[in-house]
């Protein structure tokens, strides 16, 4: 698919130019000058006004650039970041291993459509590993849930 | 001592039964990383990390560096098999490299990049040693004007890297906003933390890496499909014939890859590229080039490897990383408690002299490892993506919990995720944003200390000639790639 402007790259720049108001708007509230020295809003705010100038002027590249933008589909990306995120939510609430469990599980069964019986063999073996690696062996607290891991 | 002195205590330190396991590990990784898509050195560096926690910093920046240069030899057997470089300094191996293989010289193609990779790393870890310290010693001169400049320098020069500086700079400002996340480093109030307490510490450089640099980088390249590698690499020893054509080519790109690599606002693929440029534009019959020319191999990948050893000197002695890969290592050697700089040869001595000495063992460990092993390390080629991709995910998520034991800071590297999948998907580079964030607090403490030195006067900046000198060098490395590429297109047109 090709087009004039990429839109995503619109939402990025619009993220960056939101990133600079938000620290132009905060850091103005801030002290920024006293006596010879510098205060703890000076920098921020010089930082977001920069942000905000060198992203206006990418946008403006965009706009007079003279080849199209190519776009890649996005639906299988959202898809993973989806079953990424339900992942990062179920951490809590079920533990560590089965929320990692499911979600590798399902990104290979349902997103990439693999075998279901070598799905599942990687799927245990990868939360195995790495519960084996961060909890058994660095001591590391992972988040626990009713099942006990 | 002298460096030769230095080098032996680095090799005894080195070579310590640990310390040589972390080395082979980091080489045998890196080469796998180099090979596998989805995930490079910079976010393997950083999933890395947690679980360096319990070992010697030495030990850890030993296992990162061989990572490093393992990689770049990794993506060259994706370079020469599949047509796909896996890391940007290997594209131009890919021209003449993947003719070889469809010739059925693949395992030439590889065994020249290997035996040329060893000449250049070892070489340019000699020039490592020998360059380095004096230029540490000069920087130890520096106020916080120099320090300050030299910061910049290293932003400016990595954001001109990249396609599109004006890109990188954002990136860069985006990162040193980041950076600003916290408490104040001067007087000690908290900012930016919009009420909440989990931000107060600002943001991990962690959580940022591996959000940009990993789940960034899986979002961007879920659909690539399988591979299909040519498996059948033939021999790997050159013969006379062809090692007459590439001995040569190895050196020059040697010499070339060192002196970019060096330079702030180069990297390995600028290397890379002169070096094919030069060989085929001395070559007696160019044609040969892009038809399957062994100089074509032999020059880029000696060059890529010794800017890899070049790219090492202004971090050890400046703390300025020449790569994105050297930023990341950067924060490591932050994250372990280690100021990069001038002063690292005087109060880590010992640390980074075996990180020298490693590199040798590491380079020669690349070698022995890739004359035999390289059809072995061809069919990890045949793996789908499909396969690694879930589990990165998954190794991210455990690696960024695991760092504070904290569930936010897995919906954090999410959001920045996302960020890093735009700006792969953009060809925004985030290694700017990762240099911004690492060294964002020493250039607004050294900034803030120059202007109350110079009661408010930005002139101390032009007043001190070596403030002076990086500021020019900063503003070149902004203003001449996009000068070059105007004149480019107005020849073009011409």
């Amino acid at each position: 698919m090709q087009g004039r402007i990429a839109i995503g790259e619109l939402v990025l720049a619009a993220f960056f130019v939101a990133l600079g108001l938000l620290w132009v708007w905060t850091a103005a509230r801030m002290p920024l000058w006293q006596g010879f020295a510098p205060q703890s809003g000076f920098m921020p705010l010089w930082y977001g006004i920069t942000l905000i100038g060198l992203t206006a002027a990418v946008v403006v590249n965009l706009f007079i650039g003279k080849e199209p933008t190519k776009e890649e589909p996005i639906g299988k990306p959202l898809l993973v970041l989806a079953a990424f995120a339900a992942g990062i939510a179920g951490l809590e609430p079920m533990g560590f291993g089965p929320a990692m469990f499911l979600m590798l599980l399902f990104m290979f069964v349902f997103i990439e459509r693999l075998s279901i019986i070598p799905s599942l063999l990687v799927s245990v073996t990868t939360t195995a590993v790495l519960f084996l690696i961060f909890r058994t062996w660095l001591k590391v607290t992972l988040p626990i849930g009713p099942l006990g891991f | 001592m002298g460096p030769l002195a230095d080098l032996m205590q680095g090799f005894m330190t080195a070579a310590t039964p640990m310390n040589l396991l972390m080395c082979f590990a980091g080489v045998l990784l890196g080469q796998i990383i180099g090979v596998l898509p989805g995930i490079g050195p910079s976010a393997a560096i950083a999933l890395l990390l947690p679980l360096t926690y319990g070992a010697s910093p030495t030990g850890a920046i030993i296992m990162f560096a061989g990572l490093y240069y393992g990689a770049q030899y990794g993506g060259t057997l994706t370079s020469v098999l599949i047509n796909v470089p896996g890391e940007s300094s290997s594209v131009m191996t890919s021209i003449d490299g993947y003719k070889m293989a469809t010739q059925g010289r693949g395992g030439v193609a590889l065994g020249i990049a290997a035996i040329g990779s060893f000449i250049a790393g070892t070489f340019g870890t000699v020039g490592l040693m020998l360059l380095a310290p004096p230029l540490a010693k000069v920087a130890l001169a520096f106020g916080p004007p120099e320090y300050c400049m030299l910061v910049l320098l290293g932003l400016t020069a990595l954001a001109a890297v990249g396609g599109s500086v004006l890109k990188g700079l954002a990136a860069g400002v985006a990162g040193l906003l980041l950076g600003t996340i916290g408490i104040d480093p001067q007087i000690g109030v908290p900012r930016f933390y919009f009420g909440q307490s989990w931000l107060l510490d600002g943001v991990d450089f962690i959580i940022l890496t591996v959000a940009l640099f990993g789940i960034g980088e899986v979002l961007a390249s879920c659909y690539t499909s399988k591979a299909d590698p040519i498996l059948n690499v033939g021999r790997v020893v050159p013969n006379r014939e062809e090692w007459g054509h590439a001995w040569k080519a190895i050196l020059r790109g040697t010499g070339i890859g060192f002196i970019i690599g060096v330079l702030p606002a180069a990297g390995a693929t600028i290397a890379s590229f002169v070096s094919y440029i030069v060989e085929k534009k001395i070559a007696k019959d160019p044609s040969r080039f892009g038809r399957g020319a062994i100089e074509g191999v032999a020059g880029p990948e000696a060059s890529n490897n010794a800017a890899s050893a070049g790219a090492m000197v202004p971090m050890f002695a400046l703390g300025v990383p020449g790569s994105g890969t050297t930023a990341v290592m950067l924060g490591a050697l932050i994250m372990f408690g280690l100021r990069p700089g001038p002063e690292m040869f005087t109060t880590n001595s010992a640390l980074v002299w075996a990180v020298i000495a490693s590199m040798y063992i590491g380079n020669f460990l690349l070698l022995i490892m890739n004359l035999p092993l390289a059809g072995l390390f061809a069919r990890l080629l045949q793996i789908r993506y499909s396969w690694i991709y879930p589990p990165i995910l998954a190794i991210c998520v455990t690696g960024v919990i695991s760092h504070a034991n904290n569930v936010e800071d897995a919906w954090v590297m999410l959001g920045f995720g996302v960020v890093g999948w735009l700006m792969k998907r953009y060809d925004w580079p985030a290694a700017p944003m990762v240099l911004g964030l690492v060294l964002g607090p020493l250039f607004e403490n050294t900034l803030r200390q120059s202007l109350t030195l110079s009661h408010g006067s930005g002139m101390i900046f032009l007043s001190r000639p070596i403030a002076a000198i990086l500021l020019l060098i900063a503003l070149l490395a902004v203003l001449v790639p996009p000068a070059l590429e105007m004149i480019r297109q107005r020849r073009a047109l011409a």
